[in-house]
């Protein structure tokens, strides 16, 4: 028998339909560039060395630190009045760990004027049972005796502590009702630079984050007197509104 | 032309076979389940199994998982160890069960069965998912002193798992996410309905006069809070219980912050209750006698967060005190204990 056109016609179509199964490989050219956020750490002008680095907070109390680690969420671009919510994503800026500090993100291209973002992970995500991800539990960021994400961890140690090994440890968290410690932070570049997104290249957004507001703001969390807290409530939102403030834009750079 | 077309199938099914070696194609689908809410009882208020549906190879998979010591860091304490499906997987006979290192737990263990009910879990209600839960025992000190990390890692060793994973979940990936969500799926699974007392709601049998007598106690004094059909209202209260001065263990305000919540403790349900001895979060009452005489003449009337429903003690004669643990009997679900489903 030979094979005539319709049956290539069928054979061809078969194929087509199961490579479309597995994905085209081409693409549509969208408007779309890619934003890159990336973390330094620093107590005020020094660079953050863990474990090594010795510092002082604004109360003189001098200070180490060993681990450093917190979530961030919900980002945002803000387009002058209008937001542009860059669904479905959680971080965990680890400090210690280089690849947790910078990540991208496709987005439209244009001319943006701030970036907002979370720090923590919103009530949702806190009682909607095991995550994956940056949100699996086993990241050591989660409480597992009263279920909820820890939003920001920092050890250490201080001569101001009374603990054993004059630790200090601060984990920072809580989403229910008046103690929910989830906060916004909206970051304007300096200067009168703005975010530009080009098609198809890569704009990098550098973030500081400056361990030393932790200590500092409308609380003060002073280490002689409170040398740990790692349960939600008022005081951890007292102190997450401090540490709010430790991030800003340090420069912003197009590809 | 012909050649040509069987030379296109040829590099066709070569090509689909390598596609499917390296996306590692899925298996048959899990056979999907359905949580059975007994006629009568109301709709758990969220559907613990919305973000993770029922199937029987999730279940199965769970069951291995709940049975498995290596889920502790000696291997000697899986979930099973405090939860005996004999004692309605509670801890039978003890006040506190026992961890890794000859430790106690700091809590009497409570029973497993309708959770899928239970809003919060723990006696302080510290738990908001049952698929979290088992990272508490897991990684408690006292406990099964583990950490997940060493779990999946200990797990991913095993062919079995790799297949029972393949098997629930689609893929052979071994992560904290489906390990959690197979747990939940069994003992979420767990439904205790088939007690004497549901038969005579059922009109299948009848109260005996005493447990008869001891039903109509139980809906003047007890069943505000161990609302039926669950036996519990899932509320925080003080029920006049001192604090323990060894653990000091104020139960919700840890979680909470609040001291009007000092004290208060989850109302356990009731079903199956002849099994669960010693009772209380600590199991300081041994048998169901005493917490009659306890509700009858041992409230502590000053604590300030005592439920107002206890304020003037629940007084009963002995006789009525019987009465009501007959009643109480009613409540032991044998085929629930004895269910083969839920067995190793």
């Amino acid at each position: 028998m030979v094979a005539d056109g319709k049956q290539i016609k069928i054979g061809l179509i078969i194929i087509g339909a199961l490579m479309l199964l597995y994905g085209s490989p081409v693409t549509a050219q969208r408007n779309e560039g890619t934003i890159t956020i990336r973390f330094t750490h620093s107590v005020q002008a020094a660079p953050l060395i863990l474990d090594s680095g010795v510092y002082q907070n604004p109360f003189g109390e001098v200070y180490r630190v060993s681990k450093l680690k917190y979530y961030i969420s919900n980002i945002k671009l803000k387009e002058y009045g209008k937001s542009l919510w860059l669904k479905n994503n959680y971080y965990l800026v680890d400090a210690a760990d280089t690849a947790s500090q910078q990540f991208s993100i496709t987005v439209p291209a244009g001319k943006y004027e701030s970036l907002e973002f979370m720090i923590g992970v919103d009530s949702m995500k806190n009682v909607s049972g095991a995550q994956s991800g940056a949100l699996d539990p086993t990241k050591g960021m989660f409480w597992t005796w009263n279920s909820g994400y820890i939003f920001f961890k920092l050890e250490g140690n201080s001569t101001a502590s009374t603990f054993v090994n004059q630790k200090i440890e601060y984990h920072i968290g809580g989403f229910a009702g008046a103690a929910n410690a989830l906060q916004a932070v909206n970051l304007a570049p300096p200067g009168n630079q703005t975010i530009i997104i080009h098609k198809n290249a890569v704009t990098t957004v550098y973030i500081n984050t400056n361990v030393n507001a932790l200590w500092k703001g409308s609380y003060d969390l002073k280490i002689a007197t409170l040398p740990a807290m790692m349960t939600p409530g008022m005081v951890s939102k007292s102190i997450a509104e401090n540490y709010k403030a430790m991030f800003s834009i340090t420069n912003i750079a197009a590809d | 032309m012909k050649r040509v077309i069987i030379l296109l199938l040829i590099f066709f099914i070569v090509a689909f076979t390598f596609i499917s070696a390296t996306h590692s194609l899925p298996g048959p689908k899990p056979h999907p389940l359905k949580l059975n809410i007994p006629p009568g009882w109301p709709k758990p208020a969220k559907d613990i199994f919305a973000g993770n549906p029922l199937t029987e190879e999730g279940f199965q998979l769970g069951k291995k998982l709940f049975y498995d010591g290596r889920l502790s860091k000696d291997g000697n304490f899986p979930c099973a160890s405090c939860h005996q499906q004999f004692a309605a997987f509670a801890t039978y006979d003890h006040d506190f069960s026992h961890g890794y290192n000859n430790l106690f737990t700091t809590r009497n263990a409570p029973p497993l069965f309708n959770l899928a009910w239970s809003p919060l879990l723990h006696w302080d209600g510290g738990i908001n998912h049952i698929e979290v839960q088992p990272l508490a025992p897991l990684t408690a000190p006292n406990e099964m002193a583990e950490n997940a990390d060493s779990v999946l890692k200990k797990l991913r060793k095993d062919t079995a798992y790799v297949r029972l994973f393949k098997a629930a979940f689609g893929t052979p990936v071994i992560n904290s996410q489906r390990m959690l969500k197979a747990l939940a799926q069994f003992t979420g699974s767990m439904v205790s309905s088939n007690s004497k007392y549901d038969k005579v709601m059922r009109g299948e049998a009848k109260f005996t006069y005493a447990e008869d007598e001891g039903y109509k106690l139980f809906k003047a004094h007890c069943a505000h809070c161990h609302t039926e059909p669950l036996f519990t209202d899932f509320s925080f209260r003080n029920n006049g219980i001192d604090a323990n001065d060894y653990l000091k263990d104020y139960g919700r305000m840890r979680i909470t912050n609040d001291k009007n919540d000092s004290l208060k403790f989850k109302v356990p349900s009731l079903r199956n209750v002849a099994l669960t001895f010693p009772y209380m979060h600590d199991g300081r009452l041994y048998s169901l006698g005493q917490v009659m005489e306890f509700y009858s003449t041992g409230i502590n009337i000053n604590i300030p967060t005592l439920d107002s429903s206890l304020k003037k003690r629940v007084p009963m004669t002995n006789v009525q005190q019987n009465n009501l643990i007959y009643f109480l009997y009613t409540l032991t679900d044998t085929a629930f204990v004895k269910n083969p489903r839920f067995a190793q």
